[in-house]
């Protein structure tokens, strides 16, 4: 993309804003139930956050039926977390749920 | 031929694509982004880094394009592309600044020779208006964050109030009115070296002291603003700064007090206990995760607005008149402030002095 253009007056203006590189990333498949699934919960760290996420967990809990529920906490609620803890999170749940809350 | 009566207004066409911060912008030409880009070491369409939140990809051609919209001379170019590299390190985790619902922007401190070189304020109204490299370098980070970084209010910045550093937030440390060694040479670098330091930061709180002929005293006024529930180191830990204005330095460094010695008594002495940080259990049992694990969370237990000494950042500004100095709070501990060299070298870590002063 060039960064500069003509505009009808002749006048040459130039875009700030750079272009951005995106690769599109599918979905993993949905799940169609929860029943006998190991769901994690995956907590930011977050005061309200965390209470959100206790509330969600007893309710899954009590409606539907996972096999396991197994809570995980990411080292800083404002930073991606780290590759170690998504692989494990990936490698012993079929879904994960997880919350923003100030 | 075209006469000026069809030209457009280029001001307000930048105002009109949005590419601008709320101020009108200096309307980039052909020529001064060939010379913007020649002052960035030439190879326009090289990829410097790239932006959060939105990722966009700074290369240098975007990079001039910003820096002249901004009004900045060439001069003031490898400074700001010291600093962006900074910010945009993992470390700093500017995703995280530019999208926060707190206040926090990106503080700009230059160190060494290029302060002098390109004429930036280090003085009188250090924080303030009138100097065209402090403005106008911090007007070209913000830009380039809002314009490549797409941090817009309201959209990917959700900052609930922010702060009037985020038009332009740049200052230069004193260091001919500092009784100490500069701050980039107490952390191993050399006096003739040039570096940027980039810390995310509430705006300077003023602290006052006209009274106090030690270093207790004025210190104590530091003390006391810091020693407070409501910035965001009382709940998230992190790093702060503070500057110290040229009269406080000199009382405090006639008594004989390092640097260490202010940064160690300054942590040493903040009163927040357990407790205040609670709400003495005015909303039930708090246990706050995001201080260190090693904080004892009981009654009456101090908790200090940072984890070491080391993270209270203390530079020497201001005017030369006047017994004042600023504190900065944080973001918090989801950044780290980042030291870099302009030219991108490695500090020597000479271990001659533990300040720096034998390097002067």
């Amino acid at each position: 993309m060039s960064t500069h253009s003509t505009l009808p007056s002749g006048q040459t203006v130039f875009d700030p804003r750079g272009t951005v590189t995106a690769e599109t990333v599918a979905l993993a498949p949905r799940l169609a139930t929860l029943r006998g699934m190991r769901v994690a919960i995956l907590d930011n760290s977050k005061w309200n956050g965390s209470n959100l996420l206790r509330r969600v967990a007893t309710r899954l809990e009590a409606e539907a039926a996972p096999a396991a529920i197994t809570h995980y906490t990411k080292d800083s609620f404002s930073r991606a977390a780290l590759d170690p803890l998504l692989d494990q999170i990936a490698a012993e749940n079929d879904a994960v749920v997880t919350a923003i809350g100030d | 031929m075209i006469t000026m009566d069809t030209q457009l207004d280029l001001v307000e066409w930048y105002f009109e694509q949005g590419w601008t911060d709320g101020l009108p912008v200096v309307p980039p030409t052909t020529a001064t982004v060939a010379a913007m880009v020649e002052a960035l070491g030439g190879d326009a369409h090289r990829l410097e880094t790239r932006v959060p939140p939105r990722w966009g990809n700074l290369t240098r051609e975007v990079l001039a394009i910003n820096l002249v919209l901004a009004g900045c001379t060439p001069a003031y170019a490898p400074v700001v592309r010291a600093a962006i590299l900074a910010l945009c390190g993992a470390h700093f985790n500017l995703n995280g600044i530019q999208a926060t619902t707190h206040m926090a922007a990106p503080l700009l401190i230059v160190n060494g020779p290029i302060r002098r070189e390109i004429g930036m304020n280090a003085g009188a109204n250090v924080f303030g208006s009138g100097n065209r490299a402090n403005a106008t370098i911090g007007r070209a980070l913000r830009l380039i964050m809002l314009n490549v970084g797409g941090g817009w209010p309201g959209d990917l910045d959700k900052s609930t109030l922010g702060h009037p550093g985020k038009y332009t937030f740049c200052i230069a440390e004193h260091e001919e009115a500092s009784p100490w060694a500069p701050y980039h040479v107490e952390q191993g670098y050399r006096p003739d070296d040039s570096t940027v330091f980039c810390i995310a930061t509430e705006g300077p709180h003023s602290v006052t002291n006209h009274v106090a002929n030690d270093p207790q005293g004025v210190l104590d006024s530091l003390v006391s603003c810091m020693s407070t529930i409501a910035h965001n180191n009382a709940v998230s830990s992190g790093s702060c700064a503070v500057v110290i204005g040229p009269e406080h330095a000199a009382t405090i460094a006639g008594a004989g007090w390092t640097r260490g010695d202010v940064r160690r008594y300054l942590w040493s002495h903040t009163t927040n206990t357990f407790d205040d940080i609670s709400f003495h259990g005015r909303y039930g049992k708090i246990y706050n995760r995001n201080l260190p694990k090693w904080y004892r969370r009981e009654p009456g237990a101090r908790i200090p607005i940072v984890p070491s000494p080391d993270d209270i950042h203390l530079f020497v500004a201001g005017g030369e008149a006047g017994r004042f100095s600023a504190f900065l709070p944080g973001w918090g501990h989801m950044t780290s402030p980042v030291l870099r060299a302009i030219d991108g070298q490695a500090p020597q870590h000479d271990v001659r002095c533990t300040d720096g002063t034998c390097e002067l």
